[in-house]
C-alpha cells in the first residue's frame, strides 16, 4: 500500500506516503476547471535564533533559485514555469511555518506536484545566489521598516517575548539576513526540508486515485529525514507586569499596539478569543469601531487572536486621529475591555461574531486556493481538524466564556503597549 | 457543464429603465457574488469639488430614508454579507457577497441605498474626516508620493489621472457639503448607467424578479456623456524627487502618459507587449535582470492604468537610496533593448499561455466571475468576450505586439520620479 489512508472528515481525505511519512490532505471540488496545491513545512522563525534569525525566510527565496531539473540556464526557471501556466504562485514564511504554492489549470496539476516535490530536496542553494538574494531580502526589509505600523508591530512582539523565538520578526533582523553564511541556510534545508516534516494538500478539480498517483509518483522517491525533526524548546516564562514603550519617528499619525499574551491554538480558549476578536472590531458595529472611529478618535482600529503553535498575542491596534491624544485614545480602548470583563456581551452581539465566522468560512471555500490556504495554516499549527472543526467550536461559545477568557487574559501585568509618536518636524 | 459557452449560461436582462443584469448560475457553494458599475465617478466632480464623487459614493450606506447607518450595518454585518460602493476614475464600483439565502436582503439594501440616501450632516463630517485622514497617511508612503508626483508632471491639472496633492486634496474635501454631494447625486445615479452581475448559487428568474421589485421603477438621472480629451506624449526626459524623512526604502517611479485606452483596438497586443517586458516581477524581462539577477529590489513592475481613459505607462521599482541610479540606468536600458528587437518568439508564446491561463484561474470563483463579466459590460466588449478571449489572445502576432510596444512605450521621454530619503 502506496498510501494509509487515515481519516476522512468534512469533505477532506487525509493520507500518510508510507514510503517517507508526507501527510496528504485532499478536498476534490469541480467547480471549477483549477486546482490548488500547497506544501507547508514545519519549519518557521520560531526554528531560528540569534546570528541566523530571517533563515527560514531567506531559505524560501532561495527555493526559487531553482534545481538541476528547473532553473534558468535551461529555460525552466521556476517562476517562469509557472508564469506560463497562468498560475496563482508563490511561498511565504512565518513564526511556525513555511508554505509554497500553485493554484493552476487543473490540466497542469502534475507540474506543480513534480515542482514542489523537486525543490523539496533538490534545491541549489549557491553561494552566489545567497548573495543577489539576500540583497532582495534586505530591500523586502527595508520596504517593511517604511510603514510605522510594522515597526511598531515588530516592537510589541520583541517587548513581549523575551525568550521564546516569537520575539524575533520572520524577516530577522538587518545584520543576522546580511550576515548568514550560505551553509547555514543549506543546513536549515537539510534539517528541516524533508516529507515527513511536511503537508501536501490538493483542493479543487482532480480524481483522489490520479492525484494520489502523481503524489506517490513524484514525492515518493524522497526518504524521511535521516534524523528526527529536532524540536523548539524555548518557552516564555509569564510576564510579570506592564510593559510600556514609545518609538518616535517621521511619520503622520499616531498608532497605538496593545498586546496581551493568549494561549497556543489547541487550546480550548481559541474559539472563544477569536469571537471575541469579532466583538471588538467586525465591521462598523462592533465595540471598538463604535467606541473609536464613529466617535473620531481614530481612524481605524483591529483586534486580532493570533493562532500559532506556542502561546501568541491577542492584539489591538489604533490608527489616531491628528487631533487625538494617545493618552486618551488608549483609555478608551481600556475601558472596553473592562466593560468585557464586567458585564456579559448581549446574544445579539454574540450571535452576530458568530455569523461573520461562519460566512466567512463559507465565502472562503469559493476558491480552491481559500480552502489550502485555511488547512495549510491549521496544519502549521495545530491540525486540520482544527480549521473542520472551527464551525462547532464557535457555534458552541457562550457570553460567558467570553466573559471568563476577557479576565484571564486581558490583565495589566500581562499587557504591553507601544505608542508610535509622529516626530515633529523641527528642521 | 463546463463545456457551454459562457455566453449561453450568462442570462443578460435589460430593464425598462436601462439597467444592464447579468446572471450566472453556479451551485457550488451556497453564496452569491455581486459586482456593477454606474457611471458616476471622479471624472464628473466639478474642477474645485475633487473627491466630490468619492465623497458621495461613500455617503451611499451613511443612512436612507428608512434606516440609519447603523441599522443597515447591523443587518448586513448580521448575517455576515457584505455591500459596498467605491468610487474611480470614471466608475462608482458596487461590490457584494453574501449567503444564497440572503440575496433578497442584499439586493434591498443596495437598491434603497441606491436610491434613498439622505446624506446626514454629521455623517458627512465623519467621512471627510476619515478621508483626510487618509490623505495624511499615504503622505507617509513613498510609493503614493511617487506616483502622485509622475500624475502631475505628465498630465495637466483636470485630466481624469492628474492627482492634485494632499493640501488641495483636502482643501477641496473641507468645502464639500451635504447639498453639493445630494447635488451629485442626482445628477448622476441613475439606473440607465447601472450594470450588475451576479454569480452563484442563485435562480437567473428570481434575480430578475427581486431587481425588478427593487429597482425597476427608478430612473434617476440618465447615463452621462464622457468627452475625454485626447492626452498628449510629453516631448521630454524629466527627473523629480520627493524627499521624505526616516523611509530606508525608496520608490521609483518612471513613466509617461500612455494614450492607450481599452478601446483602443490594439489594447491586448499592449497587454501582451507590457505583460514580457514588467508584469511579473519574478519572470519578466525587468525582474529576471534586476531582482533576480543583479539583487536590486524586492519589487519592480510594469504596466498601463488603462480602462475607459488613457491612464499612465508606469514602471515601478522599490530600491535603497544607494542603489537609485543603478536600478533607474539597467531599468532604461532593458526597455530599449526590448523596444529596438521586439518581443522574443518563445516569449511570446509564453505570455499567451500565461494570460490564457491566468484568466482560467481568474474564473475559479464567483467574485472572480461576477467581476469578469461586469467589466465586459462596462467596456463594450461584446456578449461573446468571455468565450472569444483565449482566441483573441492566441490570434496576436509578433509584428502586432511590436507595433504596440513602440507606439505606447516611450523611455525616451519617461518622467522619473524618486520617493524617499535620498
Amino acid at each position: 500500500m502506496t498510501f494509509t489512508k487515515i481519516t476522512e472528515y468534512e469533505g477532506i481525505t487525509e493520507y500518510k506516503l508510507e514510503a517517507n511519512g508526507l501527510k496528504v490532505l485532499l478536498a476534490p471540488r469541480r467547480a471549477a476547471p483549477v486546482a490548488a496545491l500547497m506544501v507547508v513545512y514545519r519549519v518557521g522563525s520560531r526554528n531560528e535564533a540569534v546570528g541566523h534569525t530571517g533563515a527560514t525566510h531567506l531559505l524560501e527565496h532561495m527555493l526559487f533559485k531553482g534545481t538541476p531539473t528547473y532553473n534558468k540556464q535551461n529555460g525552466t526557471q521556476i517562476a517562469a514555469v509557472l508564469q506560463k501556466q497562468g498560475a496563482v504562485y508563490n511561498a511565504d514564511t512565518w513564526f511556525d511555518r513555511t508554505r509554497y504554492y500553485e493554484m493552476l489549470p487543473s490540466d497542469q496539476l502534475e507540474l506543480a506536484i513534480h515542482l514542489e516535490a523537486d525543490r523539496m530536496r533538490n534545491s541549489f542553494i549557491a553561494d552566489s545566489d545567497r548573495q543577489s538574494e539576500m540583497t532582495v531580502v534586505r530591500n523586502e526589509m527595508e520596504r517593511g521598516e517604511n510603514e510605522p505600523s510594522r515597526i511598531l508591530d515588530e516592537r510589541v512582539w520583541a517587548m513581549a517575548f523575551r525568550e521564546h523565538p516569537y520575539h524575533h520578526p520572520t524577516i530577522g533582523w538587518r545584520s543576522d539576513v546580511e550576515g548568514m553564511p550560505t551553509t547555514q541556510l543549506k543546513e536549515f534545508y537539510d534539517v528541516y526540508y524533508h516529507p515527513n516534516n511536511a503537508t501536501a494538500i490538493v483542493v479543487g478539480d482532480f480524481d483522489e486515485p490520479a492525484a494520489l498517483d502523481l503524489i506517490a509518483k513524484h514525492f515518493g522517491s524522497i526518504p524521511a529525514s535521516p534524523h528526527p525533526i529536532p524540536p523548539m524548546y524555548t518557552t516564555e516564562p509569564k510576564q510579570e507586569g506592564e510593559i510600556r514603550f514609545k518609538l518616535r519617528r517621521a511619520g503622520q499619525l499616531g498608532l497605538i499596539e496593545l498586546g496581551w499574551h493568549i494561549p497556543e491554538a489547541t487550546h480550548a480558549d481559541t474559539a472563544v478569543l477569536s469571537v471575541l476578536d469579532h466583538i471588538l472590531s467586525a465591521g462598523v458595529t462592533s465595540r471598538l469601531y463604535q467606541a473609536l472611529v464613529e466617535t473620531q478618535l481614530a481612524v481605524d482600529e483591529s483586534a486580532q487572536a493570533f493562532q500559532f503553535i506556542d502561546p501568541g498575542l491577542f492584539t489591538i491596534d489604533v490608527t489616531l486621529r491628528p487631533e487625538s491624544t494617545h493618552e486618551a485614545v488608549e483609555k478608551v480602548v481600556l475601558d472596553e475591555i473592562e466593560k468585557l470583563k464586567l458585564e456579559d456581551v448581549t446574544d445579539k452581539e454574540l450571535q452576530k461574531a458568530k455569523n461573520i465566522i461562519l460566512t466567512q468560512m463559507i465565502f472562503l471555500r469559493d476558491s480552491p486556493f481559500g480552502v489550502v490556504s485555511a488547512l495549510g495554516e491549521s496544519e502549521a499549527v495545530a491540525d486540520w481538524k482544527l480549521y473542520a472543526n472551527l464551525p462547532k467550536m464557535v457555534e458552541a461559545v457562550t457570553a460567558a466564556d467570553i466573559r471568563r477568557v476577557a479576565n484571564t487574559y486581558f490583565t495589566e501585568d500581562n499587557r504591553t503597549v507601544g505608542w508610535f509618536i509622529p516626530k515633529e518636524e523641527t528642521e | 457543464m463546463p463545456n457551454q459557452s459562457f455566453a449561453s449560461r450568462i442570462q443578460r436582462y435589460k430593464l425598462a429603465n436601462g439597467l444592464t443584469l447579468l446572471v450566472l448560475e453556479n451551485h457550488a457553494n451556497p453564496t452569491v457574488s455581486l459586482s456593477g458599475f454606474l457611471s458616476a465617478g471622479e471624472f464628473f466632480s466639478p474642477a474645485d469639488k475633487d473627491s466630490l464623487a468619492s465623497v458621495t459614493a461613500g455617503m451611499l450606506n451613511k443612512g436612507t430614508a428608512r434606516r440609519s447607518k447603523l441599522e443597515i450595518a447591523e443587518e448586513l454585518e448580521s448575517s455576515g454579507a457584505r455591500l459596498g460602493f467605491s468610487s474611480n476614475n470614471f466608475t462608482v464600483s458596487i461590490n457584494g457577497q453574501s449567503l444564497s439565502r440572503d440575496l433578497p436582503m442584499i439586493l434591498s439594501t443596495l437598491a434603497e441605498e441606491l436610491r434613498e440616501p439622505v446624506f446626514p450632516e454629521l455623517e458627512l463630517e465623519k467621512l471627510k474626516q476619515r478621508f483626510i485622514a487618509a490623505i495624511k497617511e499615504d503622505l507617509d508612503d513613498t510609493r503614493s508620493r511617487a506616483y502622485e508626483r509622475l500624475t502631475q508632471v505628465v498630465f495637466p491639472a483636470g485630466n481624469p489621472f492628474y492627482q492634485p496633492g494632499a493640501e488641495r486634496t483636502i482643501g477641496y474635501l473641507e468645502t464639500i457639503t451635504a447639498a453639493d454631494a445630494r447635488g451629485f447625486y442626482e445628477k448622476y445615479y441613475g439606473a440607465g448607467s447601472m450594470i450588475l452581475a451576479l454569480v452563484g448559487d442563485v435562480e437567473p428568474e428570481a434575480v430578475r424578479a427581486l431587481v425588478e421589485q427593487h429597482l425597476g421603477d427608478w430612473t434617476g438621472a440618465p447615463a452621462p456623456e464622457i468627452n475625454l480629451e485626447e492626452t498628449s506624449l510629453q516631448t521630454e526626459a524629466k527627473r523629480e524627487t520627493v524627499p521624505m524623512k526616516d523611509k530606508a526604502n525608496c520608490d521609483v517611479m518612471i513613466g509617461h502618459a500612455s494614450r492607450l485606452r481599452r478601446s483602443n483596438p490594439d489594447y491586448l497586443a499592449a497587454v501582451i507587449a507590457n505583460n514580457a517586458l514588467g508584469q511579473s516581477t519574478l519572470s519578466s524581462r525587468l525582474g529576471l535582470k534586476i531582482r533576480d539577477e543583479m539583487g536590486l529590489t524586492y519589487g519592480i513592475s510594469s504596466g498601463f492604468r488603462s480602462g475607459i481613459g488613457d491612464g499612465p505607462f508606469t514602471i515601478g521599482v522599490t530600491v535603497a537610496a544607494e542603489n537609485i541610479d543603478l536600478a533607474i540606468n539597467t531599468t532604461l536600458d532593458i526597455v530599449n533593448d526590448y523596444l529596438a528587437d521586439g518581443i522574443r518568439e518563445e516569449e511570446l508564446q509564453d505570455e499567451k499561455a500565461s494570460v490564457t491561463g491566468s484568466f482560467k484561474v481568474g474564473l475559479a470563483t464567483n467574485a472572480g466571475m461576477s467581476g469578469q463579466i461586469a467589466n465586459a459590460e462596462l467596456f463594450k466588449l461584446g456578449e461573446n468576450y468571455l468565450d472569444e478571449f483565449p482566441g483573441l489572445i492566441n490570434a496576436l502576432t509578433k509584428e502586432q505586439i511590436d507595433e504596440a510596444m513602440r507606439k505606447y512605450i516611450h523611455p525616451e521621454v519617461a518622467t522619473t520620479v524618486i520617493a524617499g530619503t535620498i
